[in-house]
């Protein structure tokens, strides 16, 4: 069984104007997807920016209102009843945040940060309590003497790994990670990345990976969802969006990624140029009328694509 | 790898950076003047409350028909007024009543407006907006006329309910600061990640939040405290205050409404007017010491 599905979730924003503050409008951010996680995957959810992706996961863990649709995680329908409903379900799923700035508090020391989950969980007595942070803290890879200290005497790098502690302090199943290493420099992605994988397989955790550097996605997942104006246009395994790209936006997004070897370079040239002539030729036909994306056929057992109705 | 040398950890103390609260301390320190404003506040609250302990009442508000308008002499150290008071001992009574209005109108419309202000911020939306049209409200309303209405209206108020209601009228400014400010606070993402962990909408405006406005409700308070001794010490002035036998520095400077105590008899304002300004100045020299230490690029330390 899934550990999450994802059924025709739909996340709309009213745009109010008028003189009575009156609903003109709809942003439709989420308008219509489906996908689900096995457990112990690692699952990648990429777009441009103002896809979707991030509403998505948002709307998964409750901090979005989901305006229709279902998510079930475990049999249980998440997006029945507001925050306040499922608690102890909710704890099995967590978030690492894009900005390792402003995701943590300023005015809180880090002991106080990663035991915030717990407190409001585990009736621990502060003994206790302590024991579990520093245990956190080593499996980061941070010392424990650093649990005194405030989030600003921290790096980047570090910060995340904060996060990370405050993230699976309650030993969750799922973790959202909404761009988890974009706001970090490169050096240090490849760091909290490793580190992440690592964790995955030490604790059996299941990703929802957020991001928009195809790089970094095609490196940690095994599944992936492409999204475009709020929906989907082409999921599946890796492999088969990597080597096997069927949409034209895919396409172009694939070709987009960076390739250090510079024999290729011409190569490369030569088919991002072939992508964007696709792209702008045949933009009419594997998009509707509103330029969204049309509904996802499947072309093989793992692979499903937005194509046009006449295939 | 490194020995085990215990010289290399470095003290604890040395790596931990300053706290909101001793940046506000380091400032003031740096400012020679606010820091002597704030040692000549400190003593001079002190002073009043102590020696009004020391001090009755009763005797210094009698009337003595046999000593009107005496100069400032040895028995009487600032004379005495038209009714033969003291005005030494009326000068300190007289200090620690205004102070102690002031500190009550802050605190009380301190806590009331924070309270709003952050629920209002916090939540957003349709409680924001229900909260801001209240604070609307009231701040249309005639503050001044409302109070003088009251003090005419009651016969017999006290210390407390003239601070209570000031109180009433004086929490919106903070209140929309506050608001403001939590506006701001809860788009960070630390507000988010403690709702995924569980937290509830009250701990994190109490815990999460309000510590992060910390800096910025200490400045208001500060300001607001020398404007709302200045409030008083003008409804005093009007005649609006407090009785003749509840002196305050109002009352005091007002006898200088008479041109002849005016001209001739300077001992029985002057030195309420001078204390009244000085205790405001410095006041406000530390208000703005505080002020800048919130923003770092002003800062002086």
């Amino acid at each position: 069984m899934a550990l999450l599905e994802v059924k025709d979730l739909k996340v709309h924003f009213p745009i109010r104007g008028g003189i009575f503050n009156t609903v003109v409008d709809q942003v439709k951010a989420v308008d219509g997807v489906n996908f689900s996680i096995e457990p112990g995957q690692t699952y990648g959810l990429v777009g441009e920016s103002g896809s979707g992706k991030t509403t998505t996961g948002r709307a998964v863990i409750g901090l979005n209102k989901i305006t229709s649709g279902d998510v079930l995680f475990e049999g249980h329908n998440l997006a029945k009843g507001g925050r306040k409903s499922h608690l102890n379900v909710r704890k099995d799923i967590q978030m690492i945040f894009q900005d390792p700035y402003s995701s943590l508090n300023p005015k809180k020391r880090v002991a106080d940060i990663v035991a915030e989950p717990l407190r409001n969980f585990e009736k621990l007595t502060k003994k206790e309590e302590r024991v579990r942070v520093e245990e956190l803290m080593e499996l980061v890879g941070l010392s424990t003497e650093a649990i005194f200290k405030y989030p600003h005497e921290f790096s980047g790098g570090q910060r995340q790994r904060i996060g990370i502690a405050r993230a699976i302090a309650l030993k969750p199943k799922l973790i959202i990670a909404d761009e988890p290493v974009s706001a970090l420099d490169v050096s240090v992605q490849a760091q909290v990345l490793n580190f992440m994988q690592e964790i995955q397989k030490e604790l059996g955790l299941t990703y929802l990976f957020i991001s928009h550097d195809l790089g970094i996605v095609r490196h940690i997942c095994d599944h992936i969802g492409i999204m475009y104006k709020g929906r989907y246009v082409e999921q599946g395994a890796s492999e088969d969006i990597f080597t096997n790209p069927q949409h034209i936006y895919t396409k172009r997004l694939v070709s987009a990624i960076p390739d250090l070897d510079p024999n290729r370079r011409e190569s490369l040239t030569v088919k991002r140029q072939q992508a964007k002539k696709d792209f702008d030729e045949l933009s009419d036909k594997f998009f509707d009328e509103e330029g969204l994306p049309y509904p996802l056929k499947p072309i093989s057992d793992s692979h499903l694509v937005a194509l046009p109705e006449k295939g | 790898m490194e020995t085990n040398n215990p010289n290399i950890e470095p003290p604890k103390e040395i790596e931990r950076s300053p706290s909101g609260l001793t940046i506000l301390w380091r400032e003031i320190v740096r400012d020679k003047l606010a820091l002597i404003s704030l040692i000549f506040f400190v003593a001079t609250t002190a002073g009043v409350f102590i020696a009004s302990l020391l001090l009755d009442l009763n005797e210094i508000v009698k009337v003595d028909l046999f000593a009107l308008y005496e100069r400032p002499s040895s028995e009487f150290w600032l004379g005495t007024d038209y009714g033969g008071r003291d005005i030494f001992g009326q000068l300190i009574i007289g200090t620690r009543n205004s102070l102690a209005i002031g500190l009550l109108v802050t605190l009380m419309s301190g806590t009331i407006g924070i309270l709003i202000g952050l629920i209002s911020g916090y939540f957003g939306g349709t409680i924001d907006n229900i909260f801001m049209r209240f604070v609307d409200f009231f701040m249309i309303l005639p503050t001044l006329m409302i109070v003088i209405v009251f003090v005419t209206a009651v016969p017999d108020y006290s210390i407390y309910s003239f601070s209570f209601i000031m109180t009433a009228f004086l929490w919106m400014g903070i209140a929309r600061l506050i608001r403001s400010k939590a506006l701001q606070e809860r788009e960070l993402e630390y507000v988010q990640a403690s709702k995924t962990l569980g937290s509830s909408d009250f701990k994190i405006m109490f815990t999460q939040v309000l510590p992060n406005l910390s800096s910025i409700i200490i400045v208001t308070m500060t300001l607001n405290l020398a404007a709302n001794i200045g409030i008083e010490s003008g409804l005093s002035f009007l005649g609006f205050g407090f009785p003749e036998d509840t002196p305050s520095l109002g009352t005091l400077i007002s006898y200088a409404r008479n041109p002849q105590t005016l001209e001739l008899r300077w001992w029985i304002w002057l030195p309420a007017s001078i204390l009244i300004l000085v205790l405001m100045l410095s006041i406000n020299n530390v208000g703005q010491a505080l002020k800048r230490a919130t923003d770092a690029r002003q800062r002086r330390g």
